[in-house]
């Protein structure tokens, strides 16, 4: 047994070596750390290599959403093409689960890294993700690989190469179509 | 008549008359029945309301504590202020869906309660699980522990009245985080662990990550040990109080370090194996005093217990698919099916019954520490009141499980 008052001696040691330590603090607003490549946080749409969107109006995330944050009204016309008349996300009540993207088989939406959610008023957390616009037509059924099944359990790293050959494809249709409208 | 406090001061004798702390003829909220020992004439127990929003207090409980001078008589424990029907929401949730309410159970040891989902679900559903996966889910369990192990230790120190470990504790648990994060993709709310294996497999250099980890927080364990578990006051206030001996702690239906630290060698990772406990070494650390400070040493000792499990992993894990062939919509056969899980606070078991649809047709949870919240109640008379918090502390209760 040790004289009593060793212990709380060796504690004030150890509190005088730690401040001798580097500080580990980040002065946050000036200095941000650097998210991981998998952090999840608001939903964002993905477009292609040409700037156009890869959304194709089917409505899996938002049957998948827990939370019921994602809302779409398309308008179909005669050719079955789709027309997004918005696609909106409540980014207030998202909870980042990540599920949407899991689920969407085109690739169409991402968890981006924008962590700065403070609004002033709540509204301003209501984003309109697509307003307007036609939706990308889906790969043609023999061009399209069969979609990953396993639970959720599509790695994007090794599945986004493959996707993406497949949806660049019906780009240039997308784009004939709308000069055609135009 | 009616005594104005600002000009109506009774007189000394007065005070002890009927104006002093009488007990109210209205209970307060929650209080249904006038706790013994309070004698409605002479009045001399006081009821203090403790929580549900205090600094001090482990989330949102209250405790009605009934108290003679500093000396606790009883303490009723309330909870519920942090329900949200993780249970019935379940019922309307697809089987890869559950998860995210289940990170909400136990919110600092999310994984576990995914885990243990997904068990249950591979037995209902038949699933074979790959080998590569259950060593990534033992990995991410490892973590987790070490992470809720510092976030018990750090609070319980604030407790007794300590405050720098708490500082350090929240650092090196930040790197977990930063650990978690990059696996998973978040922090807390993982939604990681999937029926039939885990989302994605581990990222490039991770374990680089993880190494530099262990390196620096077998450096800092003893660090950790010295700084609060050395101190002669920590000691005093924590050796010999809130004893559960090794029967109470069975008759309450303890589990994990609660039950360890009664003396009491149960862990599932040795007696029931699941994911790759079977493969590893490790031990499992008891002690017999039942007291506060033993369930700080088992804590302690099992993080370094987590720290050798880890170093294993990445030493033996195997290559292979992260995740078996499952369908999109899961619908597994009618029938039930229970798994359980040694999360950091015990035995966390999830029991489902499935009628064959897309959503388990009910979902219940046993929530570890919902069984050591009730051996508080049991505790608390007899403890003084600055006891009592580290009681109730020293549990290492959630109450986002409890509650769910």
């Amino acid at each position: 047994m040790s004289i009593w008052g060793t212990g709380i001696v060796k504690g004030l040691g150890i509190t005088i070596r730690n401040m001798f330590r580097k500080p580990i603090t980040v002065q946050y607003p000036h200095e941000k750390l650097e998210l991981p490549e998998r952090a999840r946080w608001t939903v964002e749409p993905s477009y292609d290599g040409e700037g156009n969107i890869k959304c194709t109006g089917c409505l899996t995330c938002v049957r998948v959403c827990p939370d019921h944050v994602l809302d779409m009204k398309l308008t179909v016309g005669e050719d079955k093409s789709k027309h997004i008349d918005y696609f909106r996300y409540e980014c207030g009540a998202c909870m980042m689960c990540g599920l949407c993207t899991e689920a969407c088989p085109f690739d169409a939406i991402h968890m981006s890294h924008d962590y700065e959610l403070a609004r002033t008023s709540a509204d301003e957390l209501t984003y309109n993700l697509l307003e307007d616009i036609d939706a990308a037509r889906p790969a043609r059924k023999a061009a399209e690989p069969k979609p990953k099944p396993a639970g959720g359990a599509d790695e994007k790293p090794d599945g986004a190469p493959a996707a993406e050959a497949t949806e660049t494809a019906p780009a240039p249709d997308t784009e004939a179509k709308e000069a055609q409208d135009a | 008549m009616t005594i104005d406090p600002r000009t109506d001061v009774p007189p000394a004798g007065e005070m002890l008359g009927d104006t002093h702390c009488p007990v109210p003829d209205t209970l307060p909220v929650g209080l249904d029945h006038v706790p013994t020992g309070v004698d409605r004439e002479q009045a001399e127990h006081l009821i203090v309301n403790f929580g549900p929003q205090h600094p001090s207090m482990h989330g949102v409980l209250r405790i009605l504590g009934e108290l003679d001078g500093e000396e606790m008589i009883s303490g009723e424990v309330n909870i519920g202020y942090l329900h949200r029907g993780i249970e019935k929401l379940a019922e309307s949730r697809r089987y890869d869906q559950v998860g995210t309410l289940l990170d909400r159970g136990d919110y600092i040891a999310g994984i576990h309660g995914e885990l243990a989902f997904a068990m249950a679900t591979e037995q209902l559903a038949e699933i074979e699980v790959p080998e590569r996966a259950l060593w990534i889910r033992t990995l991410v369990g490892e973590i987790t522990r070490i992470s809720s192990h510092l976030l018990w230790y750090g609070p319980m120190g604030l407790d007794a009245g300590a405050m720098g470990q708490f500082l350090y504790a929240v650092r090196d648990r930040e790197m977990l985080l930063d650990i978690l994060e990059a696996i998973t993709g978040a922090r807390m709310m993982f939604n990681y662990i999937r029926p039939g294996g885990v989302l994605r497999d581990l990222p490039a250099g991770i374990e680089r990550k993880i190494l530099e980890f262990l390196d620096h927080f077998e450096k800092m364990l003893p660090e950790h040990d010295d700084l609060l578990g050395g101190n002669e006051i920590f000691q005093l206030r924590t050796k010999g109080v809130g004893v559960i001996d090794r029967d109470k702690a069975l008759a309450y239906s303890l589990t994990g370090a609660n039950l360890r630290a009664s003396g009491v060698s149960w862990d599932l990772r040795k007696d029931r194996p699941y994911a790759a406990y079977d493969k590893v070494e490790f031990d499992v650390p008891i002690s017999n005093e039942g007291d506060i400070y033993s369930r700080y040493l088992v804590r302690m000792e099992e993080m370094r217990q987590s720290v050798r499990i880890i170093r294993q992993v990445l030493d033996g894990m195997p290559e292979g698919p992260h995740t078996a062939k499952v369908a999109k919509v899961l619908r597994p056969p009618a029938g039930e099916a229970y798994a359980a899980v040694e999360a950091p606070r015990g035995e966390w078991g999830i029991h489902i019954i499935s009628n064959g649809s897309d959503n388990p047709a009910r979902m219940r949870y046993r929530p570890p520490a919902f069984y050591a919240l009730q051996v508080v109640e049991d505790l608390i008379p007899g403890t003084l009141l600055a006891d009592m918090i580290v009681v109730a502390g020293s549990m290492d209760i959630v109450l986002g499980e409890i509650d769910r």
